[in-house]
């Protein structure tokens, strides 16, 4: 009998530090579940140890999160270390929000999957995250 | 089709809106006409000063160049408001960032990786000092933006500035935003309750400006910040609604504390947006000055015209603007700016065209001056208040603004005011409903934007200067408090937030301000009088 395969696949969706601007992951939220992902939204002020633990307890693969003040190297940093350090490689990571496009590639460098900037289209979103779930 | 085809079938088809609707829904018709808007309306400077407060407006004075500025160290700051002032920037407007705005000192877990990043970092006397250095306290006005419990201290910071360099209180002109409920990007619940019990807020908020009304005549005790309340992406309805909803809650406590209406009122003031549709946000504007003048005289008895003056900032909506082509944002602000000083606004900040990628640099910076300065200095929009005024369309428009706002508002007003309705979580509702319209508007082609769901150019290679905060400044503050700490003398420091822990634990009625004052004199830094604030309420940041 071949496994049985996720049929739904749950994301957490979250913001980092002190950044408040939360209109966009709240769309993306509600894209995603519209399109039949699970989605966990962890809300405002997380610390990489809260989402880290989250990510754990809800059994995740997918990470999303965004930043709109500049904090987004700050963050991906810690959040690449302690997931390596908790044994969590698998679990991946996608950016969005108001990131210079040169920052993009030193992310991913640094372990980030995916980054998404503004004016990013819904299809594209999606699909990305279906991809990236499989 | 070919893109040759798509070239030609645009001119064989003709080129036409998706719909025939304002932004806010509005359906609008072929022309309009006299008898859509029969009503002669009152000359600038008459009630209900529809056309303006003022009768000479512009002739007599500009609006003030205002752009929102603060990064990094106070040191960092002070150098850009300086240049800022010397591009002709005629009043300032300071950004404090996250953790000063949230109570929180640099050294703070949650507050290191944010420092100086969205405003710049004041948290003790010194900063505050540093973030002023060579500024004429009494001969600039200036906007802080920081929202209570934390906007006492910055207020208590900024008087005693003052009451050093031997400037008097009653001399000093500006605004302390003050609104602990519009000032979080957008009125989030979350961002509102997650660092101080609201309630408490608002309450200290009263306190500041209960201070303010005493001490300081010059001053704006409150700014109604709707800007924030619009770039959630509710209408520009909502967003009139909201705001003056929200005015007419602080009016009615402050003459609960049996402060006098005309006392007060004239030092209310608001802080507003101009998106895009450029007619609906000049009838808007002029719809909310009615609308204040009214509440104001009729509600509540004023008889100083000063009081049912609606004074507004405007700020070019940041949510219409795009990372692609960002360019493009420079011809959006200025229609925007443009409608901004043909509704009649007191002071304008032009948003500037890196916002969808970083805080501005020093070179988008003073464009959005020039912007303004061109518009003022050349048009000639300047020479006559309210040019726009007797439009039949605008009048309409205008009418039709005011409708739909007192619409809102009376759904508001039944459910016990807009701070109950925040409380209760509606507010939070409409917003979220609203974001998910903006949305699908964007993505049904609905609500157009050149180069992004219209006119968009793949693989777009974007080749602006994106502004960066010096690599070691984080490091910097953080190094810095926790220096400042161990070297200040402990003893004081620690007397005066006991003081003022029992003061606000024993006497929930007592003005905390003066307390807030001694603490900040005696070097206590914003993180710790906030926590001694958050003590006397039994309050802990969740974790």
């Amino acid at each position: 009998m071949p496994p049985a395969e996720k049929t739904i696949t749950k994301v957490l969706l979250a913001k980092m530090g002190l950044d408040g601007h939360d209109n966009g992951i709240t769309i993306v939220a509600k894209w995603l579940r519209d399109a039949g992902f699970e989605v966990v939204y962890a809300g405002l002020y997380n610390t990489p140890a809260r989402v880290i633990s989250a990510a754990r307890q809800e059994d995740v693969d997918l990470i999303g999160l965004s930043f709109l003040g500049g904090e987004h190297f700050y963050y991906s940093e810690k959040l690449v270390q302690n997931l390596k350090e908790e044994g969590m490689e698998n679990v991946k990571l996608i950016l969005g929000g108001v990131i210079p496009p040169e920052d993009v590639d030193p992310l991913k460098q640094m372990g980030i999957t995916a980054v998404f900037t503004p004016g990013t289209m819904r299809q594209t979103i999606i699909d990305s995250f279906q991809t990236l779930a499989k | 089709m070919s893109q040759d085809e798509k070239i030609y079938q645009r001119y064989l088809e003709g080129e036409r809106p998706p719909n025939y609707r304002t932004l806010s829904g509005v359906e609008l018709k072929e022309f309009y006409t006299a008898e859509d808007a029969p009503r002669e309306e009152s000359p600038p400077g008459e009630y209900p000063y529809t056309r303006g407060i003022h009768r000479e407006m512009y002739r007599k004075r500009f609006w003030t160049r205002r752009q929102q500025s603060g990064f990094g160290t106070p040191q960092e700051s002070n150098a850009r408001l300086l240049y800022l002032l010397e591009q002709g920037q005629t009043g300032l407007n300071v950004d404090t960032d996250m953790g000063s705005k949230l109570g929180l000192d640099p050294d703070h877990e949650l507050a290191r990786g944010d420092v100086g990043l969205q405003g710049t970092s004041v948290t003790t006397y010194e900063d505050m000092e540093e973030l002023f250095r060579d500024i004429p306290l009494d001969k600039v006005s200036t906007t802080l933006i920081v929202q209570p419990p934390y906007s006492a201290v910055i207020t208590a910071m900024y008087l005693l500035m003052a009451r050093k360099q031997g400037i008097p209180e009653s001399s000093l002109i500006g605004t302390i935003m003050n609104c602990p409920i519009t000032q979080l990007a957008g009125p989030a619940f979350q961002a509102a309750t997650h660092f101080f019990p609201i309630e408490q807020a608002v309450k200290i908020g009263l306190d500041t400006m209960e201070y303010c009304v005493r001490n300081m005549p010059k001053w704006n005790i409150v700014n109604i910040n709707a800007y924030n309340i619009r770039e959630t992406g509710v209408n520009a309805f909502q967003e009139g609604a909201f705001a003056l909803s929200l005015g007419a809650d602080y009016v009615q406590r402050l003459l609960d504390r049996g402060l006098a209406i005309d006392d007060f009122a004239p030092r209310i003031a608001f802080f507003t947006a101009a998106h895009l549709d450029f007619f609906e946000e000049i009838a808007k504007i002029r719809a909310m000055r009615r609308i204040w003048a009214r509440i104001m005289k009729e509600r509540f008895g004023a008889q100083n015209e000063r009081s049912c003056w609606f004074r507004t900032a405007i700020q070019t909506a940041a949510l219409p603007l795009t990372a692609q082509q960002p360019l493009n944002n420079i011809v959006r602000a200025t229609v925007q700016t443009l409608a901004a000083a043909l509704a009649g606004t007191q002071s304008i900040h032009t948003t500037s065209y890196d916002e969808a990628f970083s805080l501005p640099t020093e070179e988008s910076h003073k464009l959005s001056i020039r912007t303004q300065q061109i518009i003022a200095y050349e048009t000639n929009v300047v020479k006559t208040a309210d040019p726009l005024g007797g439009s039949h369309f605008v009048e309409w428009l205008t009418d039709r603004a005011e409708e739909e706002i007192l619409k809102i508002m009376d759904t508001i007003q039944n459910k016990g005011g807009f701070i109950r309705c925040f409380l209760d979580g509606w507010v939070e509702e409409q917003i979220r409903d609203a974001r998910h319209k903006y949305a699908r508007e964007m993505e049904d082609g609905e609500r157009l934007s050149v180069g992004v769901n219209t006119f968009r150019e793949e693989d777009e290679e974007v080749k602006i200067k994106i502004f960066r905060t010096s690599s070691d400044m984080q490091q910097q503050r953080i190094e810095y408090i926790e220096r400042y700490k161990k070297e200040r003398d402990q003893g004081p420091v620690e007397r005066v937030l006991e003081q003022l822990y029992q003061k606000a634990e024993g006497d929930k009625e007592a003005n905390l301000f003066a307390p807030i004052m001694e603490a900040v004199e005696a070097g206590a830094t914003m993180g710790e009088i906030s926590d001694a604030l958050r003590r006397a309420e039994n309050f802990e940041i969740p974790v």
